[in-house]
């Protein structure tokens, strides 16, 4: 079974503790939609996952980990 | 709480309000034998459309007190953004009650070819409208809960 690992916590951390309010602002979702993202409960459109890696300077690989079980 | 999640709490709320409303109406027309004589049709067509007028200012009313409640408890201003979640989860809802709409009117239609009256026939496809609506807000409040 395949599973999706994000690190949006630790990037959010690590860009001077930004707030789950202010990340969701930036990308254009809801807070409740970036914090099902966060505990893995909803996976992003590829856009908005883009958008995500795009607001933290990244690449998509970074943000998202796919691990095929 | 999303703009979405609370229009289907006022959904909710207002739909089982309304659907207790049009239940005492109908059964006391019912019991009263108003729906006895020739035009009882006519009779149950116009009690339904005097109560979808109510359905509106109560479905407007209970809107309005869940913003003034949601301000009030969380002390923000509502968010009133939509995004891709709110409309994945509208889509699955939709399928939900299109779902028992659509094996309810099939069910209505075997009624009917059974013998059922078209009065009986009404009744059902308006129980089907709101028990569709309900589905569909109970399934994005659950699925809103769950977080998918």
């Amino acid at each position: 079974m395949a599973r999706i690992e994000n690190r949006i916590r630790r990037l959010r951390f690590d860009a001077g503790e930004m707030t789950q309010k202010d990340l969701a602002e930036r990308v254009g979702v809801t807070r409740q939609t970036l914090l099902a993202i966060e505990n893995g409960k909803y996976f992003p459109t590829l856009d908005l996952a883009f958008r995500i890696a795009r607001c933290f300077g990244v690449g998509l690989d970074e943000v998202f980990t796919f691990h095929d079980e | 709480m999303s703009v979405s999640e609370r229009e289907a709490l006022s959904g909710l709320i207002s739909m089982l309000i309304v659907a207790a409303l049009f239940v005492w109406r109908l059964s006391g027309q019912y019991q009263a034998g108003l729906f006895d004589g020739p035009e009882a049709l006519q009779l149950w067509a116009r009690s339904v459309l005097q109560m979808v007028g109510v359905s509106i200012g109560i479905a407007i009313a209970v809107a309005v007190l869940t913003v003034v409640a949601q301000t009030v408890l969380t002390g923000e201003k509502p968010d009133d953004r939509r995004d891709e979640r709110d409309h994945l989860i509208e889509r699955r809802a939709l399928t939900w009650g299109w779902y028992l709409l659509s094996f309810g009117l099939l069910a209505v239609i075997v009624d009917l070819a059974l013998g059922a009256s078209a009065l009986r026939a009404m009744t059902l496809v308006l129980v089907l409208c709101a028990g569709s609506e309900l589905l569909k807000d109970t399934v994005k409040l659950v699925l809103y809960r769950r977080g998918a």
